[in-house]
């Protein structure tokens, strides 16, 4: 094979399994940094993902809450002052605290999404 | 006496106008995912007009546009604007909220009366038309000019060959354009593709797959690469790649010998634009799903890049973009209006040429994978501009021209025929923008849900409805001034199907302005998403260009019904500037060709005005 064909294989690879390869990585690495990713949809479209989240006392939470929905979202938890008032469609917040006390807290949508929102809620456990 | 008193109500009535009473409005306006209720609110111009907005079901906003006011309501928390209605038109509100998957298209209209705007177009596009009768009188009676010229201004024979330039000729023969063109866009795809998959059911308006494929590559197409420089989107689609890498073995270097794959010619029949036209109108069908949801602009995308696959294992060459591409076809048909071409510099020289290389291909090239016969096509319609031609000839008798527009519309060779798959082309365009128009940017809620297809039933209407208006109704009215044509003419020899036909050129033109007055209301709203999904495009909270909290901005909509009466008017001037010529080509007599040209402008003025009473009236 000639050395020009190869150089256009080889771009082609990269601009096809290379670019998706390489955003998923860059991603994966990146998102390492957050210890809770909270996706928000409403209920009839799945819900808080996941519902029960799970964290260490006195260990500080970084917390990644992406509304991968089409209206917007609002997030509460109330246990620890913790509220982003709203997250628009497509948006993403990252929100940061340090659970002082162990237990099991209630956290909610805070925007009416839909006729389901009331059941929009989730717990978070901190042991 | 009757007409006294006439002439002194109206003298009366003028004086007293500017007089009328401001009045006081207050209007209660509900929303619901998707519409408003009222969706037509009426005032008149200097009203004090005060809106309370209420919320059925989530949140949701109304922006007028041209006023540039907005509130937002909850359901049970009111918004209220109170402005002084001084710009008179038609105004549209929108909601501000991403409220759901249709919700860029959650509109109503505010009309300011009297509606000056669209009176001022209607009254210019009947006086464009008197005043065209006029120069057609004058032309009929004067000598014949020598030239050809479009407006009496730009030679209709005038060309400008880019690769005069040494550089461009270069960069044309080289083998790494376009395809170097095609990979950078291949990496973009992938991405996007990534985006539409990952994006899955959110937001369209927030995804940067659907952003880029139906507001910027769309409306890129019409207003720039298909008007100017005709099939430019070919030349650097990435879709038939692969296809040409299993036909020719490699991706850039030319290897001798047959190529791989059954390489079946595609069937005589099937020549023309009918699969494109029924794929085409096929495809809209979805376009309620395909242009707010992610996964679903990823499975027709994918599917488009397998079906040119699996038809290239099958089928010779570029025979997947030339017959069955679903954005192939009106690219094809509007790319005869187009600004540039492709074409042999002198012909003399081809003729003493053989073998012809841009046919057969040769060590540097391949010969023509759209099919053509480069040495002597005259139309751009089934030209990919894919540049091989500049690679194969050994005299440099290729040419990348720029000319004036709509030349193609005149031309018709015995290979290069003119027939009713254009024509309806033709009319399928315009009808999927007057059900497009009507449907997204319109205030009817029920026809939004239809499309969405929140019922099958509901569903299932829209499609015939829509399957109508462009396969049978727009032809039978176009074929009934047709028939007045041939009957005003008095010429009995040509037949009524040579007149449809012809005649349906005008419809390249007036689509292509109706296209672009269309993409601008898409545009102009919608526009700032592009900022958002740009620098988060995966929604994972990335913000590469910092502009990913840009909040949503609509641009220059309050002159939007003003741009979009004056882009109609200039493409009504083409068609009369075209039909009429077409009208010569159509009956040999000119004084027939003068009487049955009268009907066609009745058709394209009355066209017009329609047009300009969806967008403006």
């Amino acid at each position: 094979m000639e050395i020009r064909e190869m150089i256009a294989v080889i771009i082609v690879l990269i601009s096809t399994v290379g670019v998706v390869a390489a955003i998923l990585g860059a991603e994966s690495y990146r998102s390492s940094a957050y210890t809770v990713d909270l996706i928000a949809r409403a209920p009839e479209r799945g819900n808080w993902q996941p519902r029960h989240v799970t964290v260490p006392v006195g260990e500080k939470v970084t917390m990644r809450i992406r509304n991968v929905d089409t209206v917007s979202h609002g997030f509460a938890l109330p246990a620890f002052d913790v509220a982003v008032p709203e997250i628009k469609a497509g948006h993403v917040k990252v929100i940061e605290f340090t659970p002082d006390r162990k237990g099991t807290f209630p956290f909610m949508c805070t925007v009416w999404c839909s006729n389901h929102h009331m059941d929009m809620t989730g717990e978070l456990t901190v042991e | 006496m009757m007409i006294r008193v006439l002439a002194l109500a109206l003298l009366v009535g003028l004086l007293i106008a500017p007089f009328v009473v401001a009045e006081e409005r207050y209007i209660e306006v509900s929303g619901k995912t998707f519409s408003y209720t009222p969706g037509v609110i009426k005032v008149n111009e200097g009203d004090v007009v005060t809106i309370r907005l209420t919320s059925e079901d989530v949140h949701h906003g109304l922006f007028l546009d041209g006023y540039e006011v907005q509130t937002k309501a909850h359901p049970g928390q009111d918004g209220v604007i109170t402005f002084v209605a001084d710009k008179p038109g038609r105004f549209t509100f929108r909601c501000s909220v991403t409220c759901g998957e249709f919700h860029p298209y959650m509109v109503g209209h505010l009309y300011v009366e009297p509606n000056s705007p669209f009176n001022g177009y209607a009254a210019l596009a009947v006086l464009v038309a008197l005043g065209s009768l006029i120069v057609m009188a004058r032309e009929g009676n004067g000598d014949k000019p020598a030239k050809d010229k479009l407006f009496g201004l730009i030679d209709l024979d005038w060309r400008f060959d880019l690769t005069s330039f040494k550089p461009i000729r270069t960069l044309f023969k080289s083998r790494w354009f376009p395809l170097g063109a095609i990979l950078v866009n291949l990496l973009f795809f992938f991405a996007l593709l990534l985006s539409m998959f990952v994006g899955g059911y959110s937001a369209g308006n927030y995804n940067v797959g659907v952003m880029f494929v139906w507001i910027l590559w769309w409306v890129m197409l019409m207003f720039i690469l298909v008007p100017f420089f005709a099939r430019t989107w070919c030349m650097v689609c990435p879709f038939p790649l692969f296809s040409d890498w299993y036909h020719r073995g490699a991706v850039i270097e030319v290897k001798p010998g047959k190529q791989s794959g059954l390489n079946k010619p595609w069937p005589k029949s099937l020549k023309n634009m009918w699969v494109m036209n029924f794929l085409f109108l096929g495809t809209t069908f979805f376009s309620g799903f395909m242009t707010v949801k992610p996964l679903a602009s990823f499975i027709l995308l994918g599917a488009v890049i397998l079906a040119s696959f699996i038809v290239g294992l099958v089928y010779k060459k570029r025979s997947f973009c030339l017959y069955m591409c679903p954005v192939s076809g009106f690219q094809a048909l509007y790319s005869q209006f187009a600004m540039s071409e492709i074409r042999c510099k002198d012909p003399e020289i081809c003729k003493g040429h053989t073998p012809k290389t841009c046919f057969v291909g040769s060590e540097e090239g391949h010969g023509c994978p759209w099919l053509l016969t480069p040495f002597d096509f005259k139309k751009n319609t089934y030209c990919g501009m894919c540049l091989e031609c500049f690679k194969t000839c050994p005299h440099d008798n290729m040419a990348f021209n720029l000319r004036p527009p709509g030349v193609d519309l005149l031309v018709e060779t015995k290979r290069e025929k003119r027939g009713l798959d254009e024509a309806w082309k033709g009319f399928i365009m315009l009808g999927i923008a007057v059900v497009f128009f009507i449907i997204y940017q319109g205030p009817y809620g029920e026809l939004k849900d239809m499309m969405r297809a929140t019922t099958y039933s509901g569903f299932l209407t829209f499609i015939a409805i829509h399957s109508t208006v462009s396969l049978i109704a727009l032809p039978a009215v176009f074929g009934v001034f047709a028939y007045l044509s041939k009957l005003a003419s008095g010429n009995r020899e040509v037949s009524l199907k040579r007149v449809f036909v012809n005649f349906s050129y005008t419809l390249v033109p007036m689509g292509l302005g109706v296209w672009i007055a269309f993409s601008l209301g898409i545009l102009l709203p919608n526009g700032s998403y592009l900022l958002h999904v740009i620098s988060d495009p995966f929604a994972w909270g990335w913000n590469l260009l910092g502009t990913a909290n840009f909040p949503w901005t609509p641009v220059f909509t309050d002159v939007m019904g003003y741009l979009q009466g004056a882009v109609l008017i200039v493409f009504q001037l083409f068609c009369i500037a075209f039909g009429y010529r077409l009208s010569k080509q159509t009956y040999p007599e000119s004084s027939e060709a003068r009487r049955g040209w009268l009907p066609m402008l009745c058709f394209l003025t009355l066209a017009t005005l329609g047009f300009l009473k969806l967008f403006l009236g």
